[in-house]
C-alpha cells in the first residue's frame, strides 16, 4: 500500500540533498547547504559547491536512511537530478546514484531538476491533479508549463527571456546590500514596506505583450528601473523600495500564470520552485486563484527549495506509472531542456 | 583473499579493476577527459560480471583535475555504502609504476600546469604538488596509476580527502574591482 521507496538525490546547485519517499509518503528529507560558504563571493561558485556535496553526502545519506529508519538495502530505486544544473555540481550526484542503483542491483530514474520541483506537490494530494497549469520560478529558472502528465509529458509555454525570478531577486538584494541569497532577505525586508509606494514596471506586459508572446517574461528592465530609482533617490526608504520590487515581480508572474488557466480551460495551478517559498507570492497567490475559482497547490515553504525529497517524488510517480528506467551511464545535462522528464 | 573493486579517475583515463589478493583478475579503461561519468558506471558493470564479490574498494584520491576526479570517488563511497564495505583512498600518483630507484611523476593538471611527485626507493619524498613544467626537475609524464600498485599501497595508506591542491576559483564581492 505504502509503494515503492524511492532514494532521491539532489546536487544540481548549492545543496546537498537527499530524500526518501514510499509511493506518496514522505519519511525522509536531509538538506546539507554551503550557501554560507558562497555568501562573500555575492553568488553561488562552483567548485565551492561540487567540494561541498562530496563531503557532505555520504553523511546526508547516512542521515536520510536513519530518519526514515530504514537500512541502505530497504531501498526499491534510485533516482537522481540529471539537469538542469552545474555540470560538475551534477556529476558528484548521479555518480552516487549510479554507483548506490549498481551496488544494490536497483534501477535508476535519472530526472529532470525542474519537473522534480513540480512533483513535490504530489506528495500532498492524493488525487491526480493532471492536467495542470504549473508556474516554476527559482534562481536559475521561470517558467510557464502545461503538465498533462508529470512523468512523461510537459509542455512549455513561456519562460524568462533574461534573469530568473529568482536572479532578479539576488540582483536587486546585492544593489540594496540585504545579503545572499536575495529572496529570503528582499521577503523580510518588504514586510514593512509599502508595496504601492513605488510604481515599477511590469516586463512583457503591453497589449502587444500579451498577444505575442503572453507566457514569456523579462526581469531585466525591472532590475535597471530599480537600479536608476536607487541612484536617484540618495535616502530610499529600503522596505519600500523591496516591497515594490517584490510586488513587481509577483504580480507579473501570476497574472499570466492566471492568464494561461484561463486561456487553456485549466482551473488548476501548481506554484514551485524556490521562490515560491516568498510569502507575498503565496499570499496574492491565494487572493487571486481563490477570485479566479482556481484551485491552488504550493507545497510547503520546505519543499520549496531545492530538496531530495522532490527527486524522491518524482522517481517514486515514474516507478508507479511503469515508465522504463534510465541506462546506469547516462550524460548529466546542465541545460536539460524541461520537457525531458527523465533520461 | 581480499577481493578488491578498484576504481581511478584522477587523469583522462578512467581505470577500474577487480583483484584477489595481489593478482588482478580484471582490468578495463576508457580515455576521455570528460567521459569518467560514463565510463566508470560501464566499467564497474563490467567487472561486476566477472563473478567475485568485492570485501572492499580502493579508490585514487588524486591530484588529478577536480570534476572527473569527484566522479571516482563519489560513485566508490556510493557502490560501498551500498554493500556496506570499507573505502581505501590511495594518492594516485603514488601508484605509477616507475622501474628506478629514484624518480619523478607527473600528470596533466591544466592551465599549463602539472601535478607530481618525487620518490626515492619506493617513498614518497616530494610531492603531491602543482606547480609549472619548467619549475619542476626531469620527471616522468603521461603514465596512469596502476590497478596492481593501488591494491599494494592499500595495505600501508588510507587518505580520506581528496587531493585538490587548488583553491576554487572565486573572488570575494569585497575584493573586486
Amino acid at each position: 500500500m505504502r509503494g515503492p521507496i524511492v532514494l532521491g538525490i539532489e546536487t544540481s546547485c548549492d545543496e546537498t540533498a537527499i530524500g526518501i519517499v514510499a509511493g506518496r509518503t514522505l519519511l525522509a528529507n536531509v538538506i546539507a547547504s554551503s550557501v554560507e560558504e558562497h555568501a562573500r563571493f555575492g553568488g553561488v561558485v562552483p567548485e565551492i559547491a561540487s567540494r561541498a556535496h562530496l563531503e557532505a553526502i555520504q553523511p546526508a545519506l547516512a542521515q536520510a536512511l536513519k530518519d526514515a529508519g530504514l537500512t541502505i538495502r530497504d531501498i526499491d530505486a534510485v533516482a537522481v537530478t540529471a539537469g538542469p544544473g552545474l555540470i560538475g555540481a551534477l556529476l558528484v550526484g548521479t555518480s552516487t546514484a549510479a554507483g548506490l542503483a549498481l551496488g544494490l542491483g536497483r534501477p535508476i530514474y535519472a530526472v529532470n531538476h525542474l519537473a522534480a520541483h513540480i512533483s513535490v506537490d504530489y506528495l500532498t494530494h492524493s488525487n491526480p491533479v493532471e492536467p495542470t497549469i504549473a508556474l516554476l520560478v527559482s534562481g536559475g529558472h521561470s517558467s510557464l508549463l502545461k503538465i498533462d502528465d508529470i512523468t512523461h509529458s510537459i509542455t512549455k509555454l513561456g519562460a524568462t527571456m533574461d534573469d530568473a525570478a529568482g536572479e532578479a531577486f539576488d540582483k536587486i538584494a546585492r544593489i540594496m546590500d540585504l545579503g545572499f541569497p536575495g529572496g529570503p532577505a528582499i521577503d523580510r525586508s518588504a514586510r514593512d514596506g509599502n508595496p504601492t509606494a513605488i510604481d515599477f514596471p511590469r516586463g512583457l506586459t503591453t497589449s502587444e505583450d500579451w498577444k505575442t508572446r503572453p507566457y514569456d517574461f523579462s526581469f531585466s528592465g525591472l532590475k535597471t528601473a530599480v537600479a536608476r530609482y536607487l541612484e536617484a533617490t540618495p535616502n530610499y526608504a529600503k522596505a519600500d523600495v523591496a516591497a515594490s520590487f517584490q510586488e513587481a515581480v509577483v504580480d507579473v508572474l501570476l497574472q499570466k500564470a492566471l492568464a494561461a488557466c484561463k486561456e487553456s480551460g485549466i482551473d488548476r495551478l501548481v506554484i514551485a520552485g524556490g521562490v515560491a517559498a516568498n510569502s507575498r507570492l503565496r499570499h496574492l497567490a491565494i487572493e487571486r486563484c481563490e477570485r479566479a475559482k482556481i484551485a491552488l497547490a504550493i507545497p510547503e515553504p520546505a519543499l520549496c527549495t531545492d530538496n531530495g525529497a522532490m527527486v524522491a517524488s518524482l522517481g517514486a510517480l515514474m516507478v508507479a506509472a511503469g515508465r522504463p528506467a534510465s541506462p546506469l551511464a547516462f550524460d548529466a545535462s546542465s541545460s536539460m531542456a524541461v520537457e525531458t522528464v527523465s533520461f | 583473499m581480499t577481493v578488491s573493486l578498484v576504481i581511478d579517475t584522477s587523469t583522462s583515463r578512467t581505470i577500474v579493476g577487480i583483484t584477489r589478493g595481489t593478482e588482478v583478475l580484471w582490468e578495463g579503461f576508457h580515455d576521455g577527459a570528460t567521459d569518467h561519468g560514463n565510463a566508470v558506471a560501464d566499467l564497474v558493470k563490467k567487472a561486476m560480471t566477472q563473478g567475485v564479490n568485492p570485501d572492499r574498494v580502493v579508490v585514487g584520491m588524486g591530484p588529478g583535475p577536480f570534476t572527473g576526479l569527484r566522479v571516482g570517488i563519489a560513485f566508490a563511497r556510493a557502490f560501498a555504502a551500498a554493500r556496506s564495505l570499507p573505502v581505501i583512498g590511495i594518492c594516485s600518483l603514488d601508484a605509477i609504476q616507475v622501474d628506478k630507484s629514484e624518480y619523478t611523476v607527473a600528470i596533466d593538471a591544466r592551465r599549463k600546469e602539472i601535478y607530481w611527485a618525487r620518490y626515492k626507493d619506493g617513498v614518497r619524498v616530494e610531492g603531491p604538488a602543482v606547480n609549472f613544467p619548467a619549475d619542476v626537475d626531469g620527471y616522468i609524464l603521461d603514465l596512469y596509476p596502476d590497478v596492481a600498485r593501488l591494491v599494494a599501497l592499500s595495505d600501508s595508506q588510507n587518505e580520506v580527502e581528496p587531493f585538490y591542491l587548488r583553491r576554487p576559483d572565486a573572488i570575494a564581492t569585497a575584493d573586486r574591482s
